[in-house]
């Protein structure tokens, strides 16, 4: 069963089409990396699924019914994200207790024990702490409230790498002993690659590439070599990202619909055949022009 | 299947209503700050009356708990606006929420407010008396205040925590609106002054004074109650329409 439809979902800030006809399936119990560029429609596509905002037009269901205005969505959902509001009048510790309060299948232990491990104090305030320390007692909430549904967009802002590796291992301990639908947007796909078992890409606003992110390794091949020879090559390819690497060199990034005698050949011919690591391949995937940074400059 | 949680929705506006109680008590600091700043003034008299023969002279104070009653209407209107703002709005969208029982439990807790408020006001007289009695050392001759008797007592409380249960869905309703679009904020209270000296200027000051009139001026309790009660349902129903097609905004 799935947890999240949508078919045509469209959001528009003012003209600004935030989100432009997105389509996609998310099954349950699934860890699913929400992937994109800096304003690709991220954070817009979990609000809508939270039901914070909605939709312009389009379809959408969340446990078959739609998201906004609706008790029971938000019951089984958790939102973690960057900019949560909580009561600047209670404590971190009265904070859990509210949780607690609200979410049923809220799992107290887990929340004390990562409490204390991040070495929170009690009495201190959510307001008080630094943006890392926001981001993980947030986390805290997330993990805890063991929603079936748990979104979170940008986690680990501003957490160092010690306790982002920290949270990612917690999540999937508890992944593994609670199973849930857990989507996580996030900027550092080679930290988070190795959890999700599936990788939605999306650009601007559309759903790009689902897949599981086993098959996104293999998805796409680097080539290197002779330009001259690399041109020959890729003349009917699908080609994804293209770069020159000295005088008469290229890399090139292909869709990888190689044969095993393809590739043998491409071998002789002096290709250099490389695989390409999820993240990259989504940077180049995302990128919105042609070329890369260094054109900015090569301009003359 | 991962089992779904099912909600009912007087359960979830028992909880944050009950959260509303814990997080939201800044409010109440505010409301006897408000009260105690009334009391100092209240300190002036509202009057005096003397007269003196050759051998006697008498002097009459008059003092009044009033305007700790105005003040609480005013704490009342303020508290429903911030209970509107961002920082107090989302808090609710951090757990489980729809709009209306973010709405309900907002009233619920409205209503609280205004009836410790009116109950507090209420009592406030009696601080007086004895401040004055404290610093003062005059004499108190006579008292017309409501505490009387339990039953004017119980009366007072009632009406003052309806005037700032009003006064609380008059700030709901505008904050609603601010919520929806800025220009609120310039809009009503252009319209009130507006209506209050544009209309003094033409001589037509009608809308401002029937509209207190309307509630500050009826002589019947029942009749009173239910006006109030049913302005108040009026004013609270169409923020509760307006407010649901408000998104979440950080």
């Amino acid at each position: 069963m799935s947890v999240i439809t949508c078919n045509g979902l469209t959001k528009k800030y003012g003209r600004n089409k935030a989100l432009n006809n997105l389509s996609f399936s998310i099954e349950e119990n699934k860890i699913t990396g929400l992937i994109g560029r800096n304003g690709s429609g991220k954070t817009t596509l979990l609000k809508i699924i939270a039901g914070h905002l909605k939709e312009t037009s389009g379809e959408i269901k969340v446990f078959s019914e739609k998201p906004y205005n609706n008790l029971m969505v938000s019951a089984n959902i958790i939102f973690i994200h960057d900019q949560m509001n909580l009561p600047a009048a209670l404590n971190l510790k009265e904070i859990l207790v509210v949780a607690a309060n609200f979410y049923e299948n809220w799992n107290s232990e887990l929340a004390n024990r990562l409490f204390d491990y991040f070495s929170f104090n009690p009495s201190h305030y959510y307001q008080d702490l630094s943006k890392g320390m926001k981001s993980t007692f947030n986390s805290i909430l997330g993990l805890s409230a063991r929603c079936p549904l748990t979104l979170f967009d940008e986690p680990t802002t501003g957490m160092d790498a010690g306790v982002r590796h920290d949270f990612y291992r917690a999540m999937l301990k508890d992944y593994i002993s609670y199973p849930r639908s857990i989507i996580i947007s996030s900027h550092h796909l080679n930290e988070v690659e190795d959890l999700l078992e599936d990788i939605l890409l999306i650009k601007e606003g559309k759903e790009h590439l689902h897949l599981p992110s086993e098959d996104f390794k293999e998805w796409s091949i680097g080539m290197q070599g002779k330009t001259a020879i690399i041109n020959e090559w890729t003349v009917d390819k699908e080609i994804i990202h293209t770069r020159s690497i000295g005088l008469d060199q290229s890399y090139v990034v292909v869709r990888n619909q190689f044969s095993e005698q393809e590739v043998q050949r491409a071998r002789i011919a002096g290709i250099e055949l490389s695989p390409v690591s999820a993240s990259d391949l989504c940077v180049y995937l995302t990128s919105k022009t042609e070329g890369g940074i260094d054109d900015v400059f090569n301009h003359g | 299947m991962m089992s779904l949680t099912t909600v009912s929705l007087t359960s979830i506006v028992k909880k944050q209503y009950s959260y509303k109680l814990k997080a939201y008590v800044q409010v109440f600091w505010n409301l006897v700050f408000l009260q105690l700043l009334a009391i100092l003034f209240s300190l002036n008299g509202v009057g005096m009356s003397g007269s003196s023969s050759e051998t006697l002279e008498v002097e009459v104070h008059y003092y009044s708990a009033d305007l700790v009653a105005f003040f609480t209407m005013l704490w009342g209107f303020i508290i429903a606006i911030i209970i509107t703002t961002k920082a107090y709005r989302n808090d609710d969208f951090t757990f489980v929420t729809n709009r209306l029982s973010h709405n309900l439990s907002n009233i619920l807790f409205l209503l609280t407010a205004s009836i410790i408020g009116g109950l507090t006001a209420m009592l406030s007289p009696n601080l007086l008396k004895v401040i004055m009695y404290i610093f003062d050392r005059q004499l108190m001759v006579a008292s017309t205040s409501a505490a009387g008797s339990l039953n004017e007592f119980i009366i007072g409380i009632c009406t003052t925590s309806l005037y700032i249960f009003l006064f609380c869905a008059l700030g709901y309703l505008i904050g609603t609106l601010v919520q929806i679009h800025k220009v609120f904020v310039v809009l009503v209270p252009a319209l009130f002054f507006g209506a209050l000296f544009l209309g003094g200027v033409s001589g037509n000051t009608r809308i401002v004074s029937n509209f207190f009139g309307f509630i500050f001026t009826e002589s019947s309790i029942l009749l009173f109650m239910t006006k109030i009660i049913i302005s108040c349902t009026l004013v609270f129903a169409s923020a509760l329409v307006l407010s649901t097609r408000l998104e979440v905004k950080q």
